[in-house]
């Protein structure tokens, strides 16, 4: 059994007046994948949101609980999201590399974190960063072309890329595969196996097949609340809960 | 007279509708036919019919009859003996005869105008006489075209259509008019300013003085009179003064403009957007003259005074004053354009930037208004070409005098400001200082056209990537 | 550079950041409210205007009328004696220059104002009346505090004499502020106490009722063309880049266009609300034509589908059901392009519509001012009382423009359907 890395206690988030997530306890461990399943609109987004705070961006949202990495409480007003996003990237549903080179892609975050301060530095960075996403073979030539030109798997695995670029301790993924064909969700599959030695992975999933093949713990929501966690194979072959056997043999969802 | 017409064929008009509606009532009940259409548009049909022909008609000859009298009346002037050597007396000499037939003349009448006069009472009514009759044989004729028509038609309502839609086509047309007027308009007097004085010498020249032009007789200028009319008619001290101006206005407007912009977009809640936004563009609503009576008045001495303090000249109508009042009036164009751009960056970008760690600005910055920059020049762009085509400002708090200059402390022109002046007052048409406004203005409208096209491909570009 | 350093660093740019965006929105707003505070504090007071209270006695034998002369022979009368007398009666003087100084306190039209308070009462020979009569446009700027008085006497327009009569006017009150009804009467004058806007208001109002007239109808045909009608081809797509263009096209081009078309090709009437009216329909055509397209397009097009399916022909759907539903935006587009036309002046100017008019036009075809060229023609004189004046006029024009902005903004959120 591995440490814990994240721990989220009474865990509530609201839209304004809807609640979205209801008293969510769960605990993620370090160097291990993680997979949330449940369906559409269940809250599992929004869970791995507030991990790095992305909701801060949402007016209207509001967090109240707790998140510890590491046990330091991370859902503080005190706390400086910018070195919390530092410490957990994320990776999200659409590929969204900026409208820059690929090079600048990757190389924007050791930048304005002041990692990489010459040249050497940075084009090191954005070598490795590339290399561990496993898209350096196939762009090393073509480092000064727009991000935006690459095919949706490559986009995806830039986008992996620039999330490591900053050597961050977990890596959060919003349904990283759901925009892809199979052959480029099946590289990044092999990707996830291969990062899950170095970084603490959460991957949101709406395929139970994805969770099986990548994940080692899995967690399933519905309607904003935790129904059961364990271990990914014990959940998919013999769940406790009547609900979580009913979602994964596909009577709902 | 043209009301009483109007009014006339409007009554015929209705009386006709009332008359084709029942009309196609009692024949549909007594052969007891099933229309295609509803009587009512039989009595459309009729309306049409006897309207738009007429109207068409009493239109097109309202426009040129006055042209054609007074050709009519100059010529017989002259066959009598009338001497003028060339069109601003014969204008005079019109204008003259008009007043005696108006009985609002009262100055020395020869004979020669009293003459003039009788015959252009005799001509006024001859033309009403025949406008009337022409009319009345026009509506005649229609009516009886349509009615005939109307008796073995029996899809009034797709005739009744199609004609309407015409009308809406050739309502569309009105704007194709406009720029064919405005054309025509420029390049006619412009091409006889290029006659005159060569294009190279107007587009190079280094000095500005129209006042200094006297011409005798533009068919004959000899070489010395060509040399001092070029340096009347030089165009650069009028594009730098302009360009002067626009950079001043943009150095205010763009950072101000932008700044707003991002700050509406990027981080004012929606209560403070929802006020402060009206309230920016009050600033385009305020109309220019108003700008120009604040620049002339208070900001033009304000910067002397200020400038007096620190020993300095300033002129009451420094080229600061004008471009600094005109970069407010710009703010907003800027402001709510490139909010409106930056609003259309997708959230994904900035989702990627915060993800890595990156504060706000430091997103706006390095992804948002890189990816929003197309649209961002492109909204730049309009303001410059609001700039350089802005008149009242510059007119009023303005120089008059064309200096090659670039102290912002200084007075110096521009292009729209000269086109005022010149045309301001009495002109004397067919000179080449008249016409060198003419030239002005197509210049001005060829730049502007150049700015707006590329401004307007940028932000279409811009918004077909998003989209 | 350590990193907790490097991050406060970042912080800070950032709070910069922030700062230069709201300082960018409160400068913007700053100079709103400093333009507005300008005009009105430099043009409320053209709204009253100072009157002097005299004694007037129509003496029968200054006056070559009897009780119970008819209108014209009054009007026809000549009042100029009377006036002279009523007016050197008002204060002691010992030479002719004081005589002078004195006379000059009033308004040149002390005359007519005599004339006009005999006509009200038809019985006066004989009699003595206290009369209000007003001031010249010098008193008036001193009374209204505009005038510095601590001039040097050679740099006054005012001499020592004057006042010394001025103050003693004002102990003995005989001085006072009324309405100035002569700012929305009159027409234009080379004397400030007497120029009025009434001129410019119905020249204004009769350009941009002709340019409602002209312009909205088209604009609305040609819009309902191109948004319902129109095949996709070439010719569409040129007259919509054409409207696009035109819209951008400088308002001093279209005076141009004026002067050469309307005025010197078709020889319509210079100077007159009629050209000027066309001319700003011309302007205003492709301002509007714009959100009235937007308006028709919002209307989503199961409504047309709706009314097509219940057999109506194209025409009849668009017309029935499309055209209603759009017209609150697009009156409201119409409304807020009449406001642009309102303010607009350079065209006008080029028209010839800075001629000097000092009757109030009474057809559209007859010479006449209008607001915004009234504003530039007063800003260009030196007197004193004509920057109230212009000010004044700048606040009527405003609050019309704000009443039209209201009333644009009204229509749509009133009636404008939200389509989801």
């Amino acid at each position: 059994m591995s440490d814990i890395k994240i721990k989220s206690k009474n865990l509530n988030v609201y839209y304004g007046d809807k609640q979205a997530l209801f008293d969510v306890n769960l605990d993620l461990n370090e160097k291990e994948v993680t997979a949330l399943i449940g369906p559409s609109g269940c809250g599992k987004s929004t869970f791995i949101r507030c991990i790095n705070r992305m909701n801060d961006v949402i007016d209207i949202c509001k967090v109240t609980g707790n998140i510890e990495i590491d046990g330091i409480e991370i859902n503080d007003s005190n706390l400086d999201v910018v070195s919390l996003r530092e410490r957990v990237g994320m990776v999200f549903q659409k590929p969204n590399p900026f409208p820059k080179s690929i090079y600048d892609n990757i190389s924007y975050g050791p930048k304005i974190h002041g990692k990489g301060e010459t040249k050497n530095e940075l084009d090191e960075i954005v070598e490795k960063s590339l290399k561990k996403a496993a898209l350096w073979e196939e762009v090393k030539d073509r480092l000064n072309e727009p991000g935006t030109g690459l095919s949706g798997g490559q986009q995806q695995r830039l986008c992996i890329a620039r999330a490591i670029s900053v050597n961050p301790e977990v890596i959060l993924m919003d349904e990283p595969c759901s925009a892809l064909d199979p052959i480029a969700t099946a590289k990044i599959e092999e990707l996830i196996d291969e990062l899950k030695k170095t970084y603490t992975i959460v991957i949101v999933t709406h395929s139970m097949a994805q969770a099986v093949r990548v994940s080692q713990k899995t967690g399933f929501f519905h309607l904003g609340k935790i129904i059961e966690v364990g271990k990914t194979e014990k959940i998919f072959k013999n769940p406790d809960n009547k609900m979580t056997q009913d979602y994964i043999t596909g009577r709902f969802g | 007279m043209n009301f009483v017409l109007i009014f006339l064929i409007t009554i015929f008009s209705l009386s006709l509708f009332f008359y084709g509606r029942s009309k196609t009532k009692s024949i549909s009940v007594e052969n007891n036919i099933k229309l295609n259409a509803l009587p009512k548009f039989y009595g459309y049909y009729l309306v049409l019919w006897c309207s738009i022909p007429a109207l068409v008609f009493l239109l097109v000859w309202s426009l040129f009859e006055p042209v054609i009298i007074k050709t009519i009346i100059i010529e017989t002037a002259a066959n009598q003996g009338a001497i003028f050597n060339d069109t601003n007396e014969a204008n005079l000499i019109y204008e003259k005869i008009k007043a005696i037939h108006l009985g609002t003349y009262f100055g020395d009448i020869d004979s020669i105008l009293k003459e003039s006069a009788i015959s252009y009472a005799k001509f006024i009514n001859l033309f009403t006489n025949s406008k009337i009759v022409l009319i009345f044989g026009i509506i005649i004729a229609s009516v009886i075209y349509s009615l005939k028509k109307i008796k073995n038609n029996n899809k009034a309502r797709e005739d009744v259509e199609t004609i309407l839609k015409g009308l809406l086509f050739v309502s569309s047309l009105i704007a194709i008019l406009t720029t064919l007027g405005i054309i025509f308009s420029l390049l006619f007097e412009s091409i006889k300013f290029f006659s005159v004085i060569n294009i190279f010498d107007y587009l190079f020249g280094t000095s500005w003085s129209p006042q200094k032009a006297f011409v005798r007789d533009a068919s004959a200028i000899t070489a010395d009179e060509y040399e001092e009319l070029k340096d009347a008619f030089g165009f650069i001290p009028l594009i730098a003064g302009t360009s002067f101006i626009a950079f001043i206005a943009m150095l205010v407007a763009v950072p101000i403009g932008l700044f707003s912009g991002i700050y509406m977009a990027e981080y004012a809640s929606m209560k403070v957007r929802r006020v402060s936004k009206p309230i920016i563009e009050i600033l385009a609503g305020i109309p220019t003259v108003v700008y120009g009576f604040f620049a002339a008045l208070t900001v033009g001495p304000f910067f002397r005074q200020l400038g007096e303090s620190f020993g300095l000249t300033v002129s009451s109508e420094s080229a600061l004053a004008a471009g600094l009042i005109m970069g407010i009036m710009i703010i907003p164009y800027v402001s709510s354009l490139s909010d409106d751009v930056i609003n259309s960056v997708p959230q994904s970008l900035r989702d990627g930037s915060y993800a890595v760690g990156a504060t706000k600005s430091e997103t706006i910055k390095q992804v948002v208004i890189p990816a929003a920059l197309p649209g961002i020049i492109g909204s730049v762009l309009l303001a410059v070409s609001r700039a350089i085509g802005e008149t009242m400002i510059v007119v009023m708090a303005a120089g008059l005098a064309a200096n090659l200059t670039i102290n912002p402390l200084d007075s110096t022109t521009t292009i729209t400001t000269q086109i005022v002046m010149i045309l301001v007052g009495d002109q004397e048409f067919d000179s080449p200082k008249t016409q060198s406004a003419f030239a002005l203005g197509l210049t001005l409208f060829i730049a502007t056209l150049i700015l707006n096209f590329i401004a307007q491909r940028a932000v279409k570009k811009y918004r077909e990537k998003y989209d | 550079m350590t990193k907790e350093e490097r991050l406060k660093k970042r912080h800070r740019a950032e709070k910069r950041f922030r700062f230069y965006g709201l300082s960018s929105i409160v400068v913007a707003l700053l100079f709103v409210i400093i333009l507005v505070n300008n005009i009105f504090s430099k043009g409320s007071s053209a709204f009253m205007k100072t009157v002097i209270n005299v004694e007037v006695f129509f003496d029968p034998e200054l006056i070559e009328i009897k009780n119970g002369a008819t209108e014209d022979e009054i009007l026809s009368a000549d009042f100029f004696d009377i006036t002279i007398e009523t007016l050197l009666k008002s204060y002691p003087t010992k030479n002719i220059d004081e005589e002078d100084g004195l006379i000059d306190l009033f308004t040149t039209d002390a005359e007519i104002e005599i004339k006009k308070a005999f006509l009200d009462n038809n019985n006066l020979i004989g009699k003595k009346i206290n009369l209000e009569i007003t001031a010249s446009d010098d008193i008036d700027q001193l009374h209204k505090g505009n005038y510095p008085r601590d001039l040097p006497e050679d740099r006054r327009r005012i001499s020592n004499f004057q006042l010394e009569i001025y103050d003693n006017f004002v102990e003995s009150n005989k001085i006072d502020k009324n309405f100035n009804n002569y700012f929305f009467n009159n027409g234009d004058s080379r004397d400030p106490e007497l120029a009025g806007i009434g001129g410019a208001l119905v020249g204004s109002f009769y350009s941009i009722l002709i340019c409602l007239l002209l312009a909205f109808p088209v604009a609305v045909l040609a819009s309902i063309y191109l948004e319902e009608f129109a095949p996709k081809n070439k010719i569409t797509d040129f007259i919509e880049i054409n409207i696009n263009n035109l819209a951008a096209v400088p308002s001093i081009v279209y005076g141009l266009l004026a002067l050469q078309i309307l005025l010197a090709t078709i020889q319509l009437p210079r100077s007159t609300p009629l050209v000027a009216g066309i001319t700003l329909a011309l302007m205003t055509l492709p301002r509007i034509i714009i959100p009235c397209r937007a308006s028709l397009k919002a209307v989503p097009p199961s409504i047309r589908e709706g009314a097509l399916a219940v057999g109506a022909s194209k025409f009849q759907s668009v017309f029935h059901h499309v055209v209603p539903l759009a017209l609150p935006g697009t009156l409201s587009g119409t409304i807020i392009g009449l406001a642009q036309a309102l303010g607009e002046t350079a065209p006008l100017i080029l028209i010839g519509m800075v001629a000097f008019v000092v009757d109030i036009p009474s057809t559209p075809v007859d010479p006449s001012s209008s607001l915004p060229v009234q504003v530039y023609l007063w800003s260009e004189s030196a007197e004193r009382g004509f920057v109230e004046k212009t000010s004044a006029t700048i606040m009527m024009l405003l609050s019309f423009l704000i009443v039209m902005n209201i009333l644009a903004v009204y229509l749509r959120q009133k009636f404008e359907k939200r389509w989801n």
